[in-house]
């Protein structure tokens, strides 16, 4: 009987308001190590709370939250040293180059490395030779989301939670992206993706769960060659969406 | 390398490659220079004039001829205030004040010809001395530097990556402290070099000096974590901006401008012209030696009669004239002290109301510590009267019991053609009369003196460690 895998991501009977507003309702999920889990949801469902309450700097009200085994509000700092993050609006510092910038966050996060690893992962993320030593002030969306994947990878920490990434991107970088993401995949690494992007979600997602007023409303995994029924996930997306 | 000295570093280069904060920091510190050399040498000129004045009045007073001790007391001299050697950082009411004083018989003048009554306008906007630059301008440089430290992080979103990068919200906000103020550090060093030239003088002290070094030193530390205290409560970096530019505009330009003006208003003082009718008015009803009716100078008569046993003035073994004007000096000098106290009294009470409203100011407490510390303040302003008043009154009484023991009574009324020759006394006298010598403070006493302003200051920067900390734990939340 195979040993059932790991959860590095795990959420159960979470909940969480603000004020009189419950923003997260007995939210439970489960990624486990090497699973790409995307959370669709309509606008207010609670997904950036999800992600908040995750990175810890939200605390549930009830229920318990785990990342890497740990907690994420009472051991911020510990769990925060196993997680990577990218948000939606990918937040870098313009007056250091794109190199400066991996070597001062990696180093930032207690773990340097030179400079042949960072172009290196700079080039795994497709970003141009060109752009490594230019300051970040003229980088599109897709370059500096290369950028912090590129750090991401280069962490190698077991969990990346993802918030909108294909936000603006064109589809040749999405794909792209995603192709980024599988490679994650395959290295153990529990990826959390919150998203509107029904089309990316399919392609790369291994199971997708739906959130509806802060709970777990409908969860899907991917089978077969054909993964997902595309069609009936458009209708119950747009459904979630209308309703929101 | 720590969290800390990583984002103390990334703080440094973002400044660095900010040409307009590079240019700032450089005129500021061309400005130190320039505040320091020109205040030393202004001050090197100033003690030099005051020396050669000095010196040109004892010559004068010495190289009188022989003649009536009464004359001299009237021919009087010039003294000056010498300036300390910190007086080149912070020349602090020197420059309002008078420093040169007339001594002479029977009046208690002021003290005149402060720097603003003979200099353009542009004085009274202050001078470029270190100490203001270090007060007024370097504050404006950190804010213009640091404003955006963390509010900049939160606008553009960079705060919580960085924070799950690892770095707790203290080493963030440590961090930003630690590249602010090593660049306070850097604007204060040029002020710095000044105390170096200050050190190598005669009559340097060390006390002082350490406090003054220490005050700044807080002071600018202070701005640093305040600035930073602001950059972490305001959403918006120019939120932040016009915050920190209302706090400075208020604690260092309007609080020390309004502060005499209330404390004036507080505790009015009268004028030299009324304080000079005032003193008339009494000198007239003091009555007068030469009125034989006068009932104070009729018991002091008797009085010094029965003291030597004799029953005409005539036949005092002592010239009686010369007595005489030693009481003289000795009524009208304890009616113009009663007067300077008065004044003196008023002037504290005032200094005391602009101390309490410095408490509200970091800039007060400082430019009070500072001159205090460098023995340019009101309190040393004083002690120059107060020394010259002492001298004033011994030189006086000095000839006056010249003239009691030196002239003859007989002579001193005679009216015959050689008379005038007889009253004469020998003009060695006037030589081996002592010189003024201002008499500053030790070093401890300089320094105990600024203890409270920095006390101030201290309590400031503790006020805001301790905002910063409450401001700290909520890095990051929603």
């Amino acid at each position: 009987m195979p040993e059932p895998a790991s959860a590095s991501i795990e959420l159960s009977g979470v909940s969480l308001s603000y004020g009189a507003h419950r923003v997260l309702d007995g939210l439970a999920l489960r990624v486990d190590r090497g699973m790409i889990y995307a959370l669709l949801g309509g606008n207010g469902a609670g997904k950036s709370t999800t992600l908040s309450v995750l990175l810890g700097f939200a605390k549930p009200d009830a229920g318990a939250v785990r990342v890497a085994g740990l907690d994420p509000v009472a051991k911020a700092d510990a769990a925060r040293q196993r997680i990577a993050y990218l948000p939606e609006n990918v937040a870098l510092y313009e007056h250091l180059t794109a190199i400066e910038n991996a070597d001062y966050l990696l180093a930032l996060s207690g773990e340097p490395k030179p400079r042949e690893a960072i172009v290196g992962a700079f080039g795994a993320a497709g970003l141009q030779e060109r752009a490594w030593d230019q300051q970040l002030g003229g980088f599109s969306k897709g370059m500096r989301q290369k950028v912090a994947i590129a750090v991401a990878l280069l962490r190698e920490v077991p969990v990346l939670l993802l918030d909108e990434p294909t936000s603006g991107l064109d589809p040749r970088a999405t794909a792209d992206f995603n192709g980024l993401l599988a490679a994650v995949r395959e290295r153990g690494t529990a990826v959390l993706m919150v998203t509107h992007d029904l089309m990316s979600a399919v392609d790369v997602a291994d199971r997708i769960g739906f959130i509806d007023a802060g709970r777990i409303v409908d969860e899907v995994a991917a089978e077969g060659a054909e993964r997902f029924d595309l069609r009936a996930l458009h209708d119950r997306f747009a459904n979630d969406v209308a309703a929101a | 390398m720590s969290p800390t000295l990583l984002i103390a570093r990334d703080e440094l280069r973002l400044m660095r490659r900010n040409r307009v904060a590079v240019i700032a920091f450089v005129l500021l510190v061309l400005l130190t220079l320039t505040a320091a050399v020109t205040a030393w040498s202004h001050q090197q000129g100033i003690a030099d004039l005051r020396q050669r004045h000095q010196t040109a009045a004892d010559s004068a007073f010495d190289a009188q001829p022989n003649r009536h001790p009464h004359r001299v007391v009237h021919y009087g001299t010039f003294i000056f205030r010498p300036l300390g050697p910190l007086a080149a950082f912070d020349p602090g009411v020197d420059a309002f004040t008078g420093n040169s004083m007339f001594l002479e018989g029977h009046r208690q003048n002021t003290a005149n010809f402060g720097d603003v009554r003979q200099s353009s306008l542009l004085i009274r906007f202050g001078q470029l001395t270190p100490a203001f630059v270090l007060q007024a301008v370097a504050p404006l440089l950190l804010i213009f530097l640091g404003y955006g430290a963390i509010a900049r992080e939160r606008e553009r979103g960079t705060l919580r990556p960085l924070m799950l990068q690892g770095a707790s919200r203290g080493q963030i906000v440590a961090g930003k402290l630690g590249g602010l103020g090593l660049v306070a550090l850097l604007a204060g060093l040029p002020a710095m070099l000044g105390f170096v030239l200050i050190a190598g003088q005669p009559g340097a002290q060390v006390e002082p000096m350490a406090v003054i070094a220490l005050g700044y030193g807080v002071y600018l530390a202070l701005w640093a974590v305040l600035i930073l205290l602001v950059s972490a409560l305001v959403k918006r970096s120019r939120d932040a901006l016009l915050a920190l530019l209302a706090l400075w505009a208020v604690l260092v330009v309007l609080l020390p401008r309004i502060a005499p003006d209330m404390a004036g208003a507080a505790v009015p003082l009268d004028n030299r012209l009324q304080t000079d009718i005032a003193v008339a008015r009494d000198l007239r009803t003091m009555g007068g030696s030469h009125n034989p009716d006068d009932p104070h100078f009729a018991r002091f008569k008797q009085a010094v009669l029965e003291r030597y046993g004799v029953g005409r003035i005539e036949d005092l073994p002592v010239n009686y004239k010369g007595l005489l004007g030693m009481e003289g000096e000795r009524l009208t000098s304890e009616l113009f002290n009663r007067y300077a106290a008065e004044s003196y009294d008023a002037q504290e009470r005032q200094n005391g109301t602009v101390r309490a409203i410095g408490v509200l100011s970091p800039a007060m407490a400082l430019r009070a510590m500072s001159m205090a510390a460098a023995g340019t303040d009101f309190a040393g302003h004083r002690r120059f009267l107060e020394q010259a008043e002492a001298y004033r009154y011994d030189l006086i009484q000095r000839l006056n019991r010249l003239q009691a023991n030196a002239v003859i009574y007989a002579d001193d009324t005679a009216q015959d053609p050689d008379a005038d020759r007889r009253k004469r006394v020998a003009a060695d006298y006037w030589q081996a009369m002592p010189d003024f010598t201002f008499r500053q403070p030790d070093g401890l006493t300089l320094a105990a003196a600024a203890l409270p302003s920095l006390g101030v200051l201290i309590l400031w920067l503790i006020a805001a460690g301790g905002g910063l900390l409450f401001a700290t734990r909520r890095l990051g939340a929603r």
